[in-house]
């Protein structure tokens, strides 16, 4: 129980618990498609190198055309103007040139107009060229991300899916479904949201970053530090901001969850509320849990909303620093620190500071998506972790076809460990037997009939069917010798003859179409709108209570199990169906191992043994009549029953009574 | 399968006119906080002023450096080549020694009018986005509270024709939708379009040549981005709907666990599964490979335009026509044309996502309540309790087959009716009728005399106590589960209308008493307890007028006998009107109603209706072996 309380309320908070051994089970998932990754690898790296040589060539037209041009022709392209080169004080300007190392000319200050415009042509080709490498390369990579991403995503789906099967129902008692499915949707949905683009735009991201520091340094020490100077504000700003919205998301999110609950239960019970006029009292408790939602979201998007516009300043901040600085530097001296300044220099880190805020933003504002996707990730394998605690042995044998002999021999069971709900039971039933189960509730009948088709293990002595021990064997040929009815009948969306054909897909129409016949399903199908093939509703809506009990019936009759397992359900049905309801059992039960929980007397009376539950233990056991005669716990519940018909009798005419002759005054 | 294609056709056909038509009434929502719409936008104007400066500062800042620089070259030159040049070029030595003096000061002053101007963007843009918070999580607000009033107050026979789960989708999903598209969306656009405006303006006044020169890539874009949201909407709904169909199958699997296991179903199921997991997957890549290209190539535009200005303007500085600083300010403002670019193709798919949710949420609100408080409709007060249906037909829709056709009858105050028949018959249909949970298509039901149209619904439901089949609890403990339709009901009427239903004992065993939590659905009681605590709860009304289903749901023998007693105390002085499962309700009643599709086919009491009815008998018969066969089988016991 601590365990489970700890599974959920993990679920509140998005801070991943233990994030290494989170990213070791993720890259599992994502190390099948490893030569999709090296490619992706390779094309980032490619497309990186090609994204930091771009300012560099920029930088470039500026220091080995444009710069030197305009400098050369400060006035304009007066005759006789001196040329630059021979003035004696501007080797910084080709010392800068050959720093930035120009690849299609050395600095020519000869060069005419034509021949620089040539040349800066050249070069911006190349560009041209390097942006397109780049547009197919980023798009190779986009695409193959998601490829993978999507496939990690499927196989993931698929595994919670497969876990979903293997888990006890234990589980699904103690945790409600549309916890766990909103819980895999979501936080699928989480892992989704990174995968894919956001997680090349953070590789691509921290090696551009890496790239642009490592050529900032080569370029100029001094300059480079300057120049990246605001990144450890930057840093501790992004931690703050994502701390802060972190918690006022995890605040946020229980606040909707209030709200999807008030919007839940007062929809679904719509009918409840109005008819004791609620509504206005319902709607004023709305806006307040409503309005508690609104003022913790205005606080988390806040805070979330305010990191971008911040980190965006601290960037132009950055930006005026590098020109300011390199400004004054070629000013006074032309030098910084004793390193040479150049104009296309301060270009080129004007350019790089400006690619380099861009992956910076993006990864601080993906930040808190990243977190929450490996909590997401992190609760998803929780749940894969959750034991079965019920599987197939590693050497079980497939059941062979059985007679229907079933043994308990001292059997006990728990579901929370040293809270035994059966303790110590014993029942034999031979084969064709029908066994009653009668007890109040909590007395563990559910769970006797839970152990027979292992839906839960003993936690001693054992369920033993032809000699075999159901440990022994594998669940599903076991289970497909066992037919089940149970109390709440399940339907799917699908149509009438499928869900009739459920456990056996393999039935011909004909023999669906005979198994309600038994089930006396035949005659309210071939009235539905569409017969056989209409499709149900959600859950079975659009079929009144009776008539899905009897696709039930119809369901196992098509399976024609040896064993029966059978929760009844009564008097939730009109008196016609009831009746019809209860000559299919009969027909059901017949030739076929029983094992009922009782309600209905009828049953009782015609079983061949029964059980009297009560707190786990058997504490009367016989036929109807040796019970009866017991004058014990069975006697009293049989009175009590028997006191309200007298009741309901006495008031009948007694014409009624000689006529019916079902009805014999008591003695 | 079947069912997720249909819903994603009917889907397909939701953007249209009454989308755009919703949308601007879910903006006129905006209009009631106008303080903050304000607020917001002029937030955002001085942030993008702010923003449009920087570059300004930028290109300030880099040909006072470029000036500097040749300043310092001529100011550098021996004494008579600079004389020569000072003549030759009409260069004032005095002025330009004066400006490189003031360069460095020049430059600092930019620097720090940039970091100003960061401060102001910073600033502003968050104040913008804070105030576009509070203005979209109060639309979002009124929207749900508006919804869920709404649909607090619809009558059964539109929640007939909805589901909850897509209830809720609209007053959760959609609402977040439309919000999203209100708070970043709109402002986004706002923005986007300021930005680009402004930084055409700047541009074609900075210089036109180049301008004329990146000027085609714009409608270029606009192009790529309309053909994408087109194919891409669909592509989208289309993933919507396949990412429904798994979520059904996952669903099914999760609520219907034991029949999968029970029928050892799984391998298929995973099969299933795994297929439709498949046809996500896809649909996922078909997107992916439609996303591949755009984004690239929305790049590759933005980048070839900067491509052609570094070429055409390198052409333009050697022409001398052009700065080093100017140039690279055209470049950096071109990243302002390109992002808002980007920004529009993203908002568009916002507001076509936005107002479909707008749409679907103005359904709600607009629906037609078909029953509501007449103007003028009375307040009763006392009643007697007698109930008559003149004449009554009803129907579900106008057109449709009558579910229930010329029924008359009259329950004097105090007597018991009981209903019979098949599913379908009618009987709940009359039972209904009564609260006004439907209103009759012909005929008049009176209480007391009065039609219930004409009395108000508060004072009307007052008056009626209904037990349904099944019990509904809400979250709460089990006190304020009792005292749901009396609020102020005080300690000793819960405990006394607890012991009246054969509850008090069994809530007095648990350690909390009547303090109780009740899980979700009262998931922690058993179904008999449930029921105990539903007839308290119509108990504490002290109803006249009872509505019963006496059906009890599975429960062990013990506990039925106590809930029919308490059924029968609750019955006592008032006028019941009972869905009757059980042979005691109908030998008790004062009148049974044997209905068979849709009339009342046989109507008296328990002797006439032996006597004259062929249907009653039967039903009756039917009913008496399942209840007096033990009895008979007693006395052989006995014997």
């Amino acid at each position: 129980m601590l365990d489970r309380q700890a599974f959920l309320f993990g679920m509140e908070t998005s801070k991943a618990r233990s994030i290494n051994s989170t990213l070791r089970r993720l890259w599992a998932y994502f190390r099948r498609y490893y030569l999709a990754l090296l490619l992706i690898a390779v094309a980032v790296v490619a497309s990186t190198y090609m994204q930091v040589l771009i300012p560099d060539l920029t930088g470039q037209a500026v220091d080995c055309y444009l710069a030197p041009y305009g400098a050369r022709t400060l006035g304009g392209n007066l005759p006789g103007a001196i040329p630059v080169n021979e003035l004696p004080n501007s080797g910084n300007l080709q010392e800068s040139g050959a720093a930035t190392n120009c690849w299609f000319t050395t600095t020519d200050l000869d060069a005419t107009a034509g021949e620089t415009v040539a040349g800066l042509g050249a070069l911006v080709l190349l560009i041209v060229g390097l942006y397109v490498g780049s547009a197919v390369l980023s798009g190779v990579q986009f695409y193959l991300m998601s490829w993978i991403g999507f496939h990690v995503l499927r196989d993931m789906q698929a595994d919670i899916f497969h876990q979903i099967h293997r888990l006890t129902l234990g589980f699904f008692t103690r945790n409600e479904s549309g916890e766990i499915m909103s819980r895999v949707t979501n936080d699928i949905d989480a892992i989704q949201q990174v995968i894919g683009f956001g997680i090349i735009s953070v590789l691509q991201g921290i090696l551009l970053i890496g790239w642009i520091v490592l050529r900032m340094v080569r370029l100029n020490v001094p300059f480079a530090i300057i120049s990246l100077s605001m990144l450890p504000i930057m840093f501790i700003v992004t931690r703050w901001f994502s701390g802060q919205a972190r918690n006022a998301f995890r605040r946020a999110r229980m606040e909707i969850g209030s709200v999807n609950a008030d919007l839940q239960e007062n929809i679904a019970a719509v009918r409840e509320v109005q008819a004791f006029g609620r509504e206005e009292k319902n709607i004023e408790q709305f806006r307040s849990s409503n309005a508690a939602n609104r003022d913790a979201n205005i606080k988390a998007q806040a805070y979330s909303t305010a990191l971008a516009p911040t980190l965006e300043a601290f960037s132009y901040v950055n930006l005026a620093l590098v020109a300011v600085i390199g400004g004054l530097a070629i000013l006074s001296s032309g030098t910084l620190l004793g390193t040479t300044i150049s104009i296309g220099l301060i270009i080129t880190f004007i350019a790089y500071t400006q690619q380099f805020n861009r992956p910076v933003q993006q990864i601080s504002v993906l930040w808190t998506n990243i977190q929450s996707a490996i909590a997401g990730a992190e609760r998803i394998f929780d749940l894969l972790d959750e034991k079965p605690d019920i599987k197939d042995k590693p050497n079980a044998l497939p059941l062979p076809t059985i007679k229907g002999e079933v043994l308990f021999s001292n059997v006990w069971a728990e579901y929370t460990q040293g809270e035994p709900v059966i303790r110590g039971i014993n029942i034999k039933a031979r084969a064709g037997d029908t066994v009653a189960i009668v007890g109040p509730t909590g007395a563990g009948k559910t769970t006797i009939i839970n152990l027979l088709p292992r839906f839960w293990d003993v936690t001693d002595g054992q369920v033993v069917i032809d000699g075999y021990d159901v440990r022994d064997v594998t669940r599903s040929s076991l289970r497909n010798q066992i037919g089940m009815v149970l109390q709440d009948t399940f339907l799917f969306s699908d149509t009438v003859m499928n869900n009739i054909r459920y456990g056996q897909p393999a039935a011909t129409d004909e023999e669906v179409i005979n198994a309600a016949k038994l089930a006396r399903a035949h005659n309210f199908i071939s009235l539905l709108e569409n017969g056989y093939e209409t499709v149900l509703g959600e859950r079975g809506t659009g079929l009144s209570l009776g008539q899905r009990q009897l696709l039930a019936i119809a369901r196992v009759a098509l399976s024609d199990p040896r064993i029966l397992v059978l929760d009844e359900a009564t008097s939730s049905v009109d008196t016609r169906t009831e009746r019809q309801i209860q000559e299919a059992l009969d027909q059901l039960l017949t030739g076929r191992t029983s094992f009922v929980i009782a309600h209905r007397l009828s049953t009782i009376r015609n079983a061949d043994q029964v059980l009297v539950l009560d707190k786990g233990k058997i504490i009367e056991q016989g036929t109807h009549h040796e019970l009866l005669d017991a004058y014990g716990f069975y006697y009293d519940l049989y009175m009590s029953q028997f006191r309200r018909e007298e009741e309901s009798t006495k008031d009948a005419p007694t014409d009624f009574a000689a006529e019916g002759a079902f009805f014999v005054p008591g003695d | 399968m079947q069912i997720a294609d249909n819903r994603l056709k009917s889907r397909k056909g939701v953007e249209n006119k009454a989308g755009n038509q919703s949308m601007r009434r879910a903006l006129g929502y905006m209009g009631r906080y106008p303080k903050v719409a304000v607020g917001a936008t002029v937030a955002l104007l001085v942030a993008t002023a702010a923003q449009l400066a920087v570059p300004q500062m930028i290109q300030n800042i880099i040909d006072t450096i470029v000036n500097g620089t040749g300043t310092k070259a001529i100011l550098d030159l021996p004494e008579e080549v600079q004389t020569a040049m000072v003549t030759r070029l009409g260069l004032d030595l005095e002025s330009m020694q004066l400006d490189l003096d003031n360069a460095p000061r020049a430059l600092i002053l930019a620097g720090v009018t940039i970091v100003l101007f960061a401060i102001a963007r910073g600033l502003f843009s968050f104040a913008q986005a804070y105030m576009s918070q509070i203005l979209s999580q109060n639309i979002a607000f009124d929207l749900r509270n508006d919804l869920f009033s709404k649909i607090q107050r619809l009558s059964f026979s539109y929640h007939d024709r909805n589901r909850t789960g897509q209830l809720m989708i609209r007053a959760t999903d959609d609402v977040e939708r439309l919000r999203i598209f209100v708070g970043q969306g709109l402002l986004m656009a706002l923005q986007a379009l300021i930005l680009l405006t402004g930084t055409l303006i700047i541009l074609m006044l900075t210089n036109y040549r180049l301008t004329l020169i990146i000027l085609p890539v714009l409608p270029i874009a606009l192009v790529i981005f309309m053909v994408f949201g087109r194919l891409a909407q669909p592509m989208f709904r289309e993933v919507q709907g396949r990412l429904a169909h798994i979520n059904t199958i996952l669903q099914e699997n999760l609520a219907g666990i034991r029949v999968v296991k029970a029928f050892a179903r799984e391998p298929s199921e995973e099969g299933r599964f795994g297929d439709g997991l498949d046809d996500l997957l896809d649909q996922r890549l078909k997107i992916g490979r439609l996303f591949s290209f755009l984004f690239p190539f929305i790049f590759l535009v933005a980048n070839l335009g900067q491509a052609a200005i570094l070429y055409f303007g390198g052409r333009q500085i050697v022409e001398g026509n052009l700065t080093l600083g100017e140039w690279q300010k055209f470049s950096l403002y071109l990243i302002y044309i390109f992002i808002p670019m980007g920004q529009l193709g993203f908002i568009i798919s916002l507001l076509a996502q936005a107002s479909a949710s707008a749409e679907r949420i103005f359904e709600i609100l607009d629906a037609k309540n078909d029953v509501k408080n007449k103007p003028g409709a009375i307040t009763i007060s006392e009643i007697s309790g007698e109930v008559e249906f003149d004449n009554v037909t009803f129907r579900y829709f106008d057109s449709g087959e009558p579910v229930l056709q010329d029924i008359s009858f009259r329950a004097e105050p105090g007597q018991t009716i009981a209903l019979l028949g098949s599913t379908g018959s009618g009987k709940t249909t009359i039972i209904n009728l009564i609260p006004r949970f439907y209103d009759a298509s012909t005929g008049r039901i009176l209480l007391d005399g009065h039609d219930v149209r004409d009395v108000t619904l508060e004072s009307l439901r007052q008056k009626i106590g209904i037990v349904l089949q099944e019990t509904t609890l809400f979250t709460g403990n089990i006190r304020d589960n009792i005292a749901f339709g009396r609020s102020d009901a005080s300690d000793e009427e819960i405990v006394a209308a607890a012991k009246a239903a054969a509850a008090h004992d069994f809530i007095s065993e648990f350690p909390d008493g009547y303090n109780t939590k009740v899980g979700e659905r009262g998931s922690t009681l058993s179904g008999g307890q449930k029921q105990r605590i539903a007839i308290a709860r119509a108990l504490i009304m002290d109803p006249h007028i009872l509505i019963l289903d006496d059906s009890t749901s599975s429960v062990d023998l013990n506990t039925e006998y106590q809930i029919q007693k308490a059924l029968d105390r609750l019955m006592e002085g008032r006028t019941s009107f009972v869905i009757a499962q059980r042979i005691s309700t109908v030998l008790n009643a004062d009148q049974i109603l044997v209905l068979d599709k849709g009339k009342i086919t046989a109507q008296g009491t328990h002797e006439e209706l032996m006597n004259n009815s062929p249907i009653y008998a039967d039903i009756y018969h039917s009913q008496l072996i399942e209840d007096a066969m033990p009895n008979n089988q007693k006395s052989m016991v006995k014997e």
